[in-house]
C-alpha cells in the first residue's frame, strides 16, 4: 500500500500527467464537435436521402486519441525514471522490486481505466444528446445499449497502457516504448490486411486495434468466421495485457539498474 | 554498519570489483576513495540492491538491502544528483519517497529546512542548479533519520560553502553514532572529513586503514639545516639516528623527533637553522597507493606538450 501511495503521488506531480488527461478531455471535445457536425449535416439533407446517411459514431475521435494518450501516459511512468535516472532512487526506496513494478502497473491502469471510460462515456451520451432523434444509425441505439462497448473501450485503453508501461520497462526508453506501441496500433493493422485470405481476416481479428468492435459485437452482428467472439477477444485483449506486463516484470526484477 | 564480503562484480568480462572486503563502523566517517573506475559507485550500487553481486555479499546492518522492507529509515543514500525527475517539485520529490516508507510528512519539512531548500520547496527540480540538486539528494538520504549514510561524491558542483556545508554535516552525522561513507576521488577532501579511508583501484582494495595511520607510513624524516652538518650528521649517528646528506647543510634524519634533534644539536653546541618534520601529504600518499592502479590516465608526455603549446599561442 506504502508503494501504491507513493506510486500514485509521483504519477499525479508531473505535469505530463495533467497534459495527457487534458488531450483526453481535448478529444471528448471533438467528439462534441463531430457529433453536432453530423446533426447539422443531417439537417441539411432532403429529408429523402437522410434514410441512406452514414456516419461514423460520436467517439470515434475519442477512439483514435484515446489509445495515444494511454500508451504515452504507461510508457512515461517508467521511461521516464529510467531518463532522470529516478529509477535507482525508486528501487532504493522499495527494494522490492516486483512490489514497485505492481503498484506502478496498478496506478498506470487505475488512472487509464476511469479516465477512459468518463471519456468515452461522456462523448456518447452527449453526443446522443446533440444529435436528439435525428435517426442517424450509428447515433440511434441508446446509451444503455452501448454499456459493454464502453466498458471495452475503457479495458482496451487500460492494456494498451499496460503494454506501453511493460515496453517501457523493457526498452527503456520513452521513444522506444512508444514507438512500439506505434507500431503495434499503426503498423501492423495495415500490414495485416495484406496477407492473403482468409489469413488477412485472421490475423487482423487479434490486433489490438480490431478488438473492441469484436468484444462488444452483437450475437448476431454480420462478420466472419475468422471473427472472435466478444469472449475471446476479451481474451486476447488480456493476454495482450499479461504478455507485456510479464516481459516487462521479468526485465525490471533481473537486469541491474 | 556496513560490511563488504569478498564482493565481485563484473559487467560483460571484466570486473568493476574485484574480491573486495572492507567494514564501516558507526561513529566514524569513513572515506571510499580511488581514481574514477576504481569501482566505488558500482560497490554502493551492489550495497544498495540496484545491482546483483557476481559473487559475495554486501551488507548493510547484516542483511541484504532488499531484504529491508522499509529501508530509508535504516540507510541513506545520496546517488547521482539527477536521480530525481525535473518536472516534479522538491517537496513531491521527497513526499513520494516518505510516502513509500511511512515517513510522516513532517520530515519532509524538516529535513528541506535542513539543507537550506525551503525557500525552493515548491519550485521544480529542473530548475535546480547542481549543487542544488546534491543538497535535494542529501535531503532525501536523511528523509528517514537513519543510522546508516552513503554519500556518492557529495561535493560534486558544490560551492566553497556548500563543501564545508557537507563536510560540517557528516562530521555531525558520524558524532552521533551514525555510519558515514562518502566516496570521493579527491583525497585533500577526505582529509578534511575523514577518520578512516578504504582506498580502492581497479576494483580491489588498496589500503584500509585511519587518516593518521596513512600519513604516518608516509612519514619521510626530519629535514634539519646546520652550518656544521658533518659534525651534527656524526652526532645523530652516534645517538642511533639514520641521517643522509641532502645537498649543502640539509641532513635528512630519521629515527628521532625535533625535539630530540634539538637538544642533542644544543649538547654539542652546534647551532641549528632549520628542523621541519617531513611528511608526504595525503595527496602524495593516495597518489602513490594507486600508481598504477588509474584506469583513466594521461599521457604525461601529451599533456606536457598541450601545455607547451598552450603557453606558445
Amino acid at each position: 500500500m506504502d508503494a501504491l501511495a507513493a506510486e500514485w503521488h509521483k504519477l499525479r506531480s508531473v505535469k505530463s500527467t495533467a497534459w495527457t488527461l487534458a488531450a483526453l478531455a481535448g478529444s471528448v471535445l471533438l467528439c462534441f464537435l463531430w457529433s453536432w457536425f453530423v446533426a447539422r449535416h443531417w439537417d441539411g439533407r432532403p429529408p429523402g436521402e437522410r434514410a441512406s446517411m452514414r456516419a461514423a459514431p460520436a467517439e470515434q475521435p475519442l477512439v483514435l486519441a484515446l489509445p495515444v494518450c494511454a500508451a504515452v501516459l504507461g510508457a512515461l511512468a517508467i521511461t521516464s525514471e529510467y531518463a532522470t535516472g529516478m529509477i535507482r532512487t525508486s528501487m532504493a526506496t522499495v527494494p522490492a522490486r516486483p512490489r514497485l513494478f505492481a503498484a506502478k502497473a496498478v496506478v498506470v491502469a487505475g488512472v487509464v481505466l476511469p479516465a477512459g471510460l468518463a471519456s468515452v462515456t461522456a462523448a456518447v451520451t452527449v453526443g446522443r444528446a446533440i444529435v436528439g432523434g435525428r435517426a442517424v444509425p450509428s447515433f440511434a441505439e441508446p446509451v444503455t445499449g452501448q454499456v459493454p462497448h464502453l466498458l471495452g473501450l475503457a479495458v482496451w485503453a487500460a492494456v494498451i497502457a499496460l503494454v506501453g508501461y511493460g515496453a517501457g520497462a523493457v526498452l527503456r526508453s520513452t521513444a522506444g516504448a512508444i514507438t512500439a506501441v506505434v507500431v503495434l496500433l499503426m503498423v501492423l493493422p495495415p500490414l495485416a490486411d495484406l496477407l492473403p485470405g482468409p489469413w488477412d481476416a485472421r490475423a487482423g481479428s487479434v490486433l489490438l486495434t480490431r478488438l473492441p468492435d469484436q468484444i462488444a459485437a452483437a450475437p448476431a452482428a454480420p462478420g466472419g468466421a475468422e471473427l472472435l467472439s466478444p469472449t475471446g477477444a476479451v481474451a486476447v485483449l488480456l493476454l495482450y495485457a499479461a504478455v507485456a506486463l510479464a516481459a516487462g516484470a521479468f526485465s525490471f526484477v533481473r537486469r541491474d539498474s | 554498519m556496513i560490511e563488504v564480503r569478498e564482493l565481485t562484480k563484473r559487467y560483460g568480462g571484466s570486473p568493476a570489483v574485484d574480491g573486495l572486503s572492507f567494514q564501516v563502523r558507526p561513529g566514524t566517517v569513513t572515506g571510499f576513495l580511488g581514481p574514477n573506475g576504481a569501482g566505488k559507485s558500482t560497490t554502493m550500487r551492489v550495497l544498495l540492491g540496484l545491482a546483483a553481486p557476481t559473487s559475495g555479499e554486501a551488507l548493510v546492518n547484516g542483511r541484504r538491502y532488499q531484504e529491508i522492507r522499509r529501508p530509508m529509515h535504516e540507510v541513506g543514500a545520496l546517488l547521482d544528483a539527477g536521480a530525481a525527475h525535473g518536472g516534479r517539485s522538491a517537496f513531491d520529490h521527497l513526499r513520494w519517497m516518505a510516502r513509500s516508507n511511512r515517513i510522516p510528512v513532517s520530515r519532509v519539512t524538516a529535513v528541506l529546512e535542513q539543507v537550506g531548500l525551503a525557500g525552493v520547496a515548491r519550485k521544480r527540480v529542473g530548475g535546480f542548479s547542481l549543487g542544488m540538486r546534491q543538497r535535494l539528494g542529501i535531503a532525501a538520504a536523511l528523509l528517514g533519520d537513519p543510522g546508516v549514510l552513503m554519500f556518492d561524491e557529495p561535493v560534486n558542483g558544490l560551492d566553497p560553502d556548500g563543501v564545508r556545508w557537507i563536510r560540517e554535516l557528516m562530521r555531525a552525522l558520524a558524532g552521533e553514532g551514525r555510519t558515514v561513507l562518502v566516496s570521493s576521488h579527491l583525497m585533500s577532501e577526505m582529509a578534511l572529513t575523514a577518520d578512516r579511508l578504504v582506498v580502492i583501484g581497479r576494483g580491489r582494495l588498496i589500503a584500509d586503514t585511519s587518516v593518521q595511520e596513512l600519513s604516518d607510513r608516509f612519514r619521510r624524516g626530519v629535514l634539519v639545516r646546520s652550518p656544521r652538518a658533518p659534525e651534527l650528521s656524526a652526532a645523530l649517528a652516534a645517538a642511533g639516528a639514520a641521517v643522509e646528506r641532502e645537498g649543502a647543510g640539509d641532513l635528512s634524519v630519521r629515527g628521532l623527533d625535533p625535539a630530540g634533534i634539538g637538544e642533542l644539536a644544543a649538547a654539542n653546541g652546534i647551532p641549528l637553522y632549520e628542523v621541519t618534520p617531513r611528511s608526504a601529504s595525503l595527496e602524495e600518499a593516495y597518489m602513490e597507493l594507486t600508481a598504477g592502479s588509474a584506469q583513466y590516465q594521461a599521457e604525461p608526455g601529451l599533456a606536457g606538450r598541450g601545455r607547451a603549446e598552450g603557453a606558445g599561442s
